[in-house]
């Protein structure tokens, strides 16, 4: 695939490099001249095409092939310019799938196709979910929202009360528009299928579309 | 602009509306800039996350596409049965090409 | 009027002050306080320290739908979100942003938003754009027989042909702006929303070009 990240701060730096090990072709944009040259020189990550330049500029965008990119990643630390780089990838050049941070959390309603962005990642929201994650048994977990809030990847581990302790996947009820994706069970993933028998502890990990999130909260949490 | 510019002169360029340099619809691919002409045949409002949005089926005698136009719950001169140009690069959305904000002229009846 | 300001450099405190002077209020909000310093002692309005695309300071900021909203800060991203903003999220129709790239300019026009170019830039056209009650003479012929001014085509006269404008208002449309491309239109052009015009018309002319423009009266 080919990907294009806008931002070569630590977190572009680190996409780029294990995109790259995973054998696509990374391109990294940055504004920052020593960060260019830098990364230029040393050559790290390993295999990344540079381009020093404005990611939100038409010209940037297709100096580095956005026309054919696979995937725009916009990381950089700045909300604005993920925004406006997200808008022209969608706009200007219909990349398919186009990823942008939230750096603060209180612009992540924008981060929708209003934008065109496809998936946005927030990390102060993803470490809350992981700390609630940690602390919280019984609970619904939000972990990741995708396709610009359409569908969210959540997680509950079941504590004593639960409804679905001893009961199979199919008996759950869940709606039509979840899924059970994997169900953690000391320490390895069970892979859940029609009949898997869920049990106290278990960490069920559920993809969720729509409307629905109630619907499964009450099956999984009671 | 979607439409071919005439020189009148060798200083004066004038645009010429009525001779809109158009691809068929069933000619254009994702991801191409492209310019398509057609008449508009159905028009809905598609809000997402409580923002308004605009998206309007354009129709020539070969196919349809869908232009979207995002944060916006009309345009004017923009109506069932208009004649419409529009120029902007499309993305597949499942059969059909779907526009985002792209450029538009309204064309003559 | 309810005028929010966004962005207290030259250009925003400029735009500032001069509708403190008039009967509109205004609030000007910036991220930095130091930046009011700009707006002198005696400003009548108001100021907020703040971020302007963010909708709890807009909200505070006494953003309503028949309010206007200039987006004026020193980047051409940040104007933009404040823009849609105010448009998408909270219906304000009087938005203008102010754009530093005119090859941005293009792309931020079709979503709508009325932008003025750096070059263009004096806060004499962001109140135009704004209040659509000031008027911009763009040149004033010698005998004074004559004058070319600049309308932004509402929604209503979409589909009206170049030609028949001219001769309702008996003027002619020397340059048109779409899309932030300009050209010389031909009689048959059709007009379409948030196209700019630069008319010239006689010189008491004004309400007759607004009327067959379409535009309300005294909101020209």
């Amino acid at each position: 695939m080919k990907v294009i990240i806008a931002g070569a701060g630590s977190v572009g730096r680190y996409m780029a490099g294990q995109l790259q090990d995973s054998g696509h072709q990374v391109t990294l944009i940055d504004n920052d001249p020593a960060i260019v040259t830098q990364g230029r020189a040393t050559r790290t990550p390993v295999g990344v095409t540079w381009c020093l330049g404005d990611a939100c500029e038409v010209a940037t965008l297709t100096g580095v092939g956005a026309a054919d990119a696979d995937v725009v990643a916009a990381v950089t630390g700045d909300d604005e310019d993920n925004l406006v780089v997200s808008l022209l990838s969608k706009q200007e050049f219909a990349v398919p799938r186009v990823v942008a941070r939230v750096n603060n959390p209180k612009n992540e309603w924008m981060f929708t196709d209003m934008w065109g962005v496809d998936v946005s990642v927030s990390t102060p929201h993803l470490l809350t979910g992981l700390v609630e994650e940690a602390v919280t048994v019984g609970s619904f977990v939000r972990l990741l929202s995708l396709e610009g809030g359409k569908a969210r990847l959540a997680e509950v581990t079941l504590a004593s009360g639960s409804p679905a302790i001893a009961k199979e996947l199919t008996e759950l009820g869940l709606p039509r528009e979840s899924t059970v994706v994997a169900v953690l069970r000391d320490g390895h993933v069970v892979v859940p299928r029609g009949d898997t028998v869920l049990h106290e502890g278990d960490e069920v990990l559920v993809l969720v579309a729509g409307g629905v999130e109630d619907d499964v909260r009450r099956a999984l949490v009671g | 602009m979607v439409f071919r510019r005439r020189k009148q002169s060798d200083d004066l360029t004038v645009a010429t509306v009525c001779e809109p340099l158009a691809t068929l619809i069933s000619d254009t691919q994702a991801r191409q800039r492209v310019c398509v002409c057609g008449k508009v045949t159905r028009m809905t409002a598609r809000p997402t996350a409580g923002q308004p949005a605009l998206a309007v089926s354009i129709s020539d005698d070969t196919g349809t596409v869908t232009a979207v136009w995002t944060g916006r719950r009309a345009i004017g001169g923009i109506t069932l049965g208009r004649r419409i140009a529009i120029d902007g690069v499309p993305v597949m959305r499942g059969d059909h090409l779907e526009f985002t904000n792209p450029g538009y002229t309204l064309l003559p009846r | 009027m309810h005028v929010i300001v966004v962005g207290c450099g030259r250009v925003g405190s400029e735009v500032a002050l001069s509708l403190a002077s008039t009967e509109h209020d205004v609030i000007v909000i910036d991220r930095r306080a130091e930046a009011f310093r700009r707006l002198g002692d005696d400003f009548k309005g108001a100021t907020m320290v703040g971020v302007g695309f963010d909708r709890d300071v807009l909200t505070e900021a006494g953003i309503t739908p028949t309010c206007a909203v200039a987006a004026v800060t020193s980047g051409d991203n940040s104007n933009i979100l404040i823009a849609r903003v105010a448009r998408e999220t909270f219906g304000v129709e009087h938005v203008v942003a102010r754009i530093y790239d005119p090859r941005r300019a293009s792309i931020y026009e079709r979503l709508g938003i009325a932008t003025v170019a750096s070059v263009a830039w004096t806060s004499a056209r962001v109140l135009r754009h704004l209040l659509a009650s000031e008027t911009t003479h763009d040149w004033i012929d010698p005998t004074a027989k004559f004058t070319m001014v600049e309308r932004r085509v509402p929604a209503g006269s979409a589909g009206m042909s170049v030609a028949s404008l001219e001769s309702a208002s008996t003027g002619r449309v020397a340059l048109f702006g779409r899309f932030g491309e300009s050209s010389i239109p031909s009689p048959a052009t059709l007009l379409q929303e948030d196209d700019v015009l630069h008319v010239i018309i006689p010189a008491d002319g004004e309400t007759v070009l607004d009327a067959a423009l379409k535009l309300p009266e005294g909101a020209r």
